[in-house]
């Protein structure tokens, strides 16, 4: 394992050790819906089940139909944050 | 499990940041895999769709934007200039002065008492009919701010019970205050010499 994905599996243990992960992903999880994130993924989740078929939906359709959206829809001030946040664990407990 | 010292300080900035996305990316994974399941869910027990209502109703109940009107299509402002008739007075009054009119229409409110008294008072020195003459009585009667309240306010004082005890009072304060007066008077002016004074010299 390189240097680097063991610091990285390292930093990740602690964020989960600390509860740091757990408050970041409700911050994330409560600011997408803020926003209206959510609802806009509901909205384009609908269309794939009725292009499906509502009995023939599977996970893995909804997954791969949402994920790459809902990734290029975050808004940059969402992210921002969340980057802001995570640069000062990583401050604090990395260095 | 401490941190190797080694490899932290090793790492520049870039590095750190390229780690930080990284962290982001996964939570966001994780945010996006939590909604797919949470609507997988939902379809599959056959309440994802619950919140929808047929085509029609929903054109129905739509959000109203137009101008003059709130999100229910209601005129919000129709009750600006419509006027009631007062069941006690039989007057036209405007919407917005309603309530406080049948306050004093009624002998209920705070001051309709107070105004009411101040009424009786001024009934008994001035015409009557000047003052039911106008329209809006009751706002310039409770109103502090304007003119025509302070004026009827500054006449009401003088027009005060010549009987009540404070009128006595002033004429104890006179008789007080000649004492101290009698003496420089004596000096200056012959003239105001009391009968008293004129003895005891």
């Amino acid at each position: 394992m390189s240097k680097e994905s063991r610091m990285k599996a390292t930093v990740n243990q602690k964020l989960t050790e600390m509860g740091e992960r757990e408050r970041l992903k409700e911050l994330l999880r409560a600011k997408l819906t803020e926003c209206g994130w959510k609802d806009q993924m509901k909205a384009h989740c609908k269309e794939v089940i009725k292009e499906k078929g509502l009995e023939h939906v599977t996970v893995e359709d909804l997954v791969v139909e949402i994920t790459p959206k809902g990734r290029a829809l975050v808004p940059d001030s969402v992210k921002k944050e969340l980057l802001h946040r995570i640069r000062a664990f990583l401050a604090q407990h990395a260095t | 499990m401490k941190m190797e010292e080694v490899s932290m300080s090793s790492l520049d900035n870039s590095k750190l940041e390229a780690l930080a996305q990284d962290i982001l990316s996964d939570l966001v994974e994780d945010a996006c895999l939590g909604l797919c399941f949470e609507v997988h869910r939902a379809v599959k027990q056959g309440y994802f769709f619950l919140d929808d209502t047929d085509q029609e109703s929903m054109r129905d109940f739509e959000i109203v934007d137009q101008p003059g009107l709130d999100v229910f299509g209601q005129v919000y402002n129709q009750w600006k200039n419509k006027e009631c008739v007062c069941p006690n007075c039989s007057r036209s009054i405007a919407a917005s002065r309603f309530a406080p009119h049948l306050e004093k229409c009624l002998g209920m409110g705070r001051n309709s008492s107070r105004i009411a008294n101040r009424r009786i008072v001024t009934g008994n020195n001035t015409n009557n009919k000047s003052e039911s003459d106008q329209e809006d009585n009751d706002d310039v009667n409770d109103n502090d701010w304007s003119y025509g309240a302070e004026k009827k306010a500054k006449k009401r004082k003088s027009d005060k019970n010549p009987n009540s005890p404070r009128r006595s009072k002033s004429f104890k304060h006179k008789s007080n205050m000649m004492g101290p007066r009698r003496r420089m008077d004596n000096q200056e002016s012959p003239r105001m010499l009391m009968k008293d004074e004129a003895f005891s010299q």
